[in-house]
């Protein structure tokens, strides 16, 4: 009784200030304002023409919010490996694979080393340096050969030139 | 993945020569695989020390997911991941709509691999007009 009482009481003195059953859940700005629009009937037309675009405007950026804040998030959950079903891996293969025919890729020329007698010159170049013993080795080896060479000498004891018929 | 290898017998014998030429410049690579982002292969080549589990559409397409969150890092967009396994490593490009998927030995030259990319683009630039539509 005493809800009733003070509902005709507050409906009395301030109409639309106090929540009733009419009254809007979420706070609607325009709503709480247009109480009773006092206007002609080409004016709803406008007013619905205006009022619309601002709807759908609100309503796509809250989308875009959406979309961007969807889209920024790390979904860890997302990265569950969908498996295709083998029908559908096959025939996809067999589709790309004739377009592929279809298609007449054109390959670039591959000759892009200098060093075309050596299959993988990298692994020539980048293998491991010589042993310091065994260049060392190999270093006295040609400083005692060149030696030798710069030594040698021709001791003639004979004459070069020799009658043949004496 | 037999029946896949029959098809395979009918890609252009250019592009495969070209594929192996490319497996074979780089020393401890055994796979070249150019798929969709769900795994599907378009084209690939391997030689028999490729591991039949990494060429396996289930494995490849982890990759699209991957770099899609990856790139969400704050980085910019991701390009390629490169996962090191015990006896393997995997490089991935993303070349969307087409994936890259180099499988090699643990111990070869990364940046050989690497180096590939600007050997490939030409032949993925032609690629993707096969794979977008599909």
């Amino acid at each position: 009784m005493g809800c009733c009482y003070s509902f005709c009481k507050d409906d009395g003195s301030q109409q639309g200030g106090e929540a009733n059953e009419r009254t809007h859940l979420l706070a609607d700005p325009v709503g709480s304002n247009t109480s009773i629009p006092r206007v002609h009937s080409d004016d709803y037309v406008n007013q619905y023409q205006n009022s619309a675009p601002k709807r759908t405007d609100e309503q796509s950026a809250l989308n875009r919010i959406l979309h961007e804040t969807a889209a920024n998030i790390i979904d860890v959950g997302a990265l569950d490996s969908h498996n295709l079903e083998q029908h559908e891996y096959i025939e996809r293969s067999r589709t790309y694979i004739k377009r592929i025919e279809t298609s007449g890729i054109r390959v670039p020329d591959l000759s892009f080393c200098l060093l075309k007698d050596i299959p993988a010159p990298e692994k020539v170049l980048a293998s491991a340096t010589l042993n310091p013993v065994d260049k060392d080795l190999i270093m006295n080896f040609l400083h005692n050969s060149v030696l030798a060479l710069e030594n040698v000498q021709v001791e003639h004891k004979e004459d070069l030139v020799v009658p043949f018929l004496s | 993945m037999n029946i896949l290898c029959n098809f395979f017998d009918f890609i252009p014998k250019e592009l495969k020569k070209f594929l192996q030429g490319l497996l074979s410049r780089v020393d401890g690579l055994h796979s070249i695989l150019i798929t969709d982002r769900d795994g599907v292969p378009a084209v690939h080549v391997a030689n028999e020390k490729a591991p039949d589990l990494a060429m396996r559409a289930s494995f490849l397409s982890t990759f699209g997911m991957a770099t899609d969150q990856g790139s969400k890092l704050g980085l910019g967009k991701n390009n390629t991941i490169i996962c090191m396994y015990s006896s393997y490593q995997i490089v991935q490009m993303n070349k969307l709509p087409l994936v890259v998927s180099f499988i090699a030995s643990h111990d070869c030259n990364t940046g050989h691999i690497l180096d590939l990319e600007k050997r490939i683009d030409p032949v993925l630039n032609q690629l993707k007009n096969a794979v977008a539509d599909a």
